[in-house]
């Protein structure tokens, strides 16, 4: 099999030198990714705000780089580069993976895909299959993330392909929080939209120059309010839902406005 | 663009004369020194924590700062009643050239660009304010003590004040807070100016809080006017001036490191037609300065105060200098310590949200006492304490003995502004 595919011709030419020096080079390659994956996120952290995202987004990045790097140099260096070769190497690669690690090489693709589609980055608040965090790392076959309760949860990127991914801010530092408010009826609708606008802007954390929304929903039980407004930073989301509704809640109260405490189902 | 300025040549202390603020831009400056400026700050920042330094300001060069005495004759504080009377004229002339028609004028400047102060001196008798005002004097609204006012305690507030004569509010700031029962001042005035319910008026406003109440009341177009941005000629002339009182005397001001000439400017050189002038060599030091302060002449003025120096063998030459009555004096040398070799304050690490919420805080309200502070950040009383004690050995903020406030420094100004916009703080717009 091996004899057919022109395996062993295309590794006839390879030396114990040859070897070493490939190796030499992944290693220092790898050396050199664990140093970006490790240093830019905690540089990330000093600088906060903008210059955080776009560093965290920048680390998987620069790893593909690595090893895209790492292959141009390593691979003429073990074999003779010649088509024959290549499509004997490649092709031999593809038959290991497709039978062995159908699934790894699934999520290795997806990795690439996800480096070139963006459809979550370091930084990014994202909900996968019910799992909502930050993304700390994007790594070759899985992505971390950490969830508000400090768990670190890894999502295979072969996700991609079937499931629905949610992202809160996209690449930006801009995530919309909403903080929900279920009152009694028969109340001045009006009033209690403008007092809850205010509650957004009167709060320290509110991103004034993006839009302060409140909706109003009629329901069977009631009114179901829903305060719109963006934190100045992400990470301060739950804090600045708490204290939306924490002051909000307060301010209804002392309005008059009571709260429906339990749902009332409808059949 | 600047067709519409109105810039008042005739007027040293206010060089920039007066222009719509959607007009103002910021002074330009050299991409090396954007560079330089922005990996500085990203610098700065990744230093926080490393190196605690306890002394904000360490003077990086031998040479003796200037005494007070000194310092007040060379660079001192404006006179803000000066600064009164050319907004007036600048006002005027506006509505005279019919740029500023409305009845109600919203001067929107950043803190420490001393318009506040000005506002506050302009019924002076005597001064050409009275022109503005057709003849009449100018009463000074004052914010009330407590500023917590539900709507109709805010309308009867107003109905009060008599906005039938000509008015001025010298800072909105000072007459709202960010919590829920502190914002029916301003709304209500607001209200009453969009009506025309008011006479002719002036309003100042802190460029933070204009910020706020911009976004607040989105469909308010104010049309607001604001000083013109200090660049380098500007400064030049506004430091000569300052510095020389009557504006007879000359200051010559030369850098420390290569001598070349900050002071006097070119074109005054040229004017002079004197041959060694011609073959001065100029710094880029104003330059640097008007982007360094983003215009703003207050900020520009303390770290002018800051990087002045005495060669110690000038020392006696300045004293008499200073003695000599104001006919006599003609000439006083200063050298000017570079830039890059100030220790401007720098922000220490501490937890950003909590240090973000105080700096925001004073800068919106045109500072606050800890009272309103804990209000309006929603942080304790000993947070509070604990943060304003390190921003203040920082020099990044002062108590205000007089008003009893803390305040946010002009020194500190550029650091805080910039780290306020790094964290996501919505920042103003100058």
């Amino acid at each position: 099999m091996i004899d057919d595919l022109g395996i062993k011709d295309a590794f006839a030419s390879i030396t114990g030198q040859a070897l070493l020096q490939a190796v030499l080079v992944i290693v220092i390659a790898s050396l050199i990714m664990v140093a970006v994956q490790k240093v830019l996120p905690r540089v990330a952290e000093k600088l906060g705000g903008k210059p955080r995202l776009y560093l965290l987004a920048s680390v998987p990045l620069l790893r593909l780089l690595i090893i895209l790097a790492t292959i141009v140099i390593v691979v003429p260096i073990l074999v003779k580069p010649s088509f024959e070769n290549m499509v004997a190497i490649f092709g031999a690669l593809a038959l290991a993976l497709g039978f062995a690690f159908k699934d790894y090489a699934n999520s290795l693709i997806a990795g690439i895909v996800t480096l070139y589609e963006m459809p979550y980055r370091p930084g990014d608040w994202i909900e996968v299959d019910g799992q909502y965090g930050e993304v700390r790392a994007i790594g070759t076959r899985a992505a971390e993330i950490v969830t508000p309760d400090d768990t670190v949860v890894i999502i295979p990127h072969n996700k991609l392909w079937d499931s629905l991914i949610a992202n809160g801010n996209d690449g930006t530092d801009n995530l919309m929080c909403v903080a929900d408010f279920h009152l009694e009826a028969n109340h001045d609708v009006s009033r209690v939209r403008e007092l809850l606008r205010d509650v957004a802007f009167t709060s320290p954390r509110t991103k004034t120059w993006q839009p302060v929304l409140v909706i109003v929903f009629n329901k069977p039980w009631g009114m179901h309010y829903r305060l719109k407004a963006y934190p100045f930073d992400p990470k301060e989301q739950f804090q600045f839902i708490s204290e939306l509704t924490a002051r909000g809640s307060a301010e209804l109260a002392r309005q008059g406005v009571r709260f429906v405490s339990v749902p009332v189902s409808v059949s | 663009m600047k067709d519409k300025t109105n810039e008042n040549k005739a007027d040293p202390c206010l060089p920039g004369g007066l222009m719509p603020a959607e007009q103002w831009a910021l002074p330009q400056t050299s991409v090396r020194r954007s560079l330089k400026d922005a990996i500085g700050h990203a610098f700065k920042q990744l230093q926080a924590g490393v190196s605690q330094a306890e002394e904000p300001f360490e003077s990086m060069d031998e040479l003796p700062e200037l005494s007070a005495s000194q310092q007040n004759r060379l660079a001192p504080e404006p006179d803000y009643s000066d600064q009164a009377t050319a907004i007036a004229c600048g006002l005027e002339r506006a509505r005279t050239e019919g740029s500023l028609s409305r009845e109600v004028a919203f001067l929107v400047a950043p803190p420490f660009s001393g318009v506040q102060q000005a506002l506050a001196r302009f019924p002076e008798p005597g001064q050409s304010g009275s022109i503005e005002s057709g003849g009449e004097e100018w009463a000074i609204i004052l914010p009330p003590d407590t500023l917590s006012f539900d709507d109709h305690e805010a309308n009867e507030w107003w109905d009060r004040q008599d906005l039938s004569r000509p008015w001025v509010i010298p800072e909105l700031a000072d007459f709202w807070l960010r919590r829920l029962s502190g914002l029916s001042l301003v709304k209500e005035l607001f209200r009453r100016i969009a009506n025309g319910d008011t006479g002719a008026g002036i309003v100042g406003c802190s460029s933070w809080c204009w910020r706020y109440w911009g976004h607040y009341l989105e469909n308010a177009q104010m049309s607001p006017w604001t000083p013109g941005p200090m660049d380098a000629e500007r400064l030049g002339a506004w430091f000569t001036y300052l510095a020389s009182g009557s504006g007879k005397s000359t200051v010559i001001a030369r850098m420390t490191g290569d001598g070349y000439y900050v002071l006097p400017l070119a074109e005054t050189d040229e004017n002079e037609k004197d041959k060694d002038s011609k073959k001065r060599k100029y710094s880029n030091f104003l330059r640097d300065l008007a982007a360094t302060s983003r215009g703003n002449p207050g900020v520009a003025l303390a770290i002018w105060q800051r990087s002045l120096r005495a060669r110690p063998d000038d020392d006696t030459k300045l004293e008499d200098a200073d003695e000599k009555t104001e006919k006599q004096s003609q000439t006083a040398d200063c050298w000017v310590v570079p830039l890059e070799r100030l220790s401007l304050p720098t922000m220490p690490q501490s937890k950003e949200s909590v240090t973000g919420f105080v700096l925001h805080g004073l800068l919106l309200h045109n500072g606050l006492d800890m009272a309103s502070l804990e209000v309006v950040t929603g942080v304790s009383t000993y947070e509070l304490s604990l943060v304003l004690s390190r921003l203040k050995r920082a020099e990044l903020v002062v108590w205000e003995q007089s008003d009893e406030r803390w305040r946010v420094t002009p020194i500190g100004y550029p650091t805080v502004r910039r780290h306020l916009q790094s964290w996501g703080f919505p920042v103003d717009q100058f």
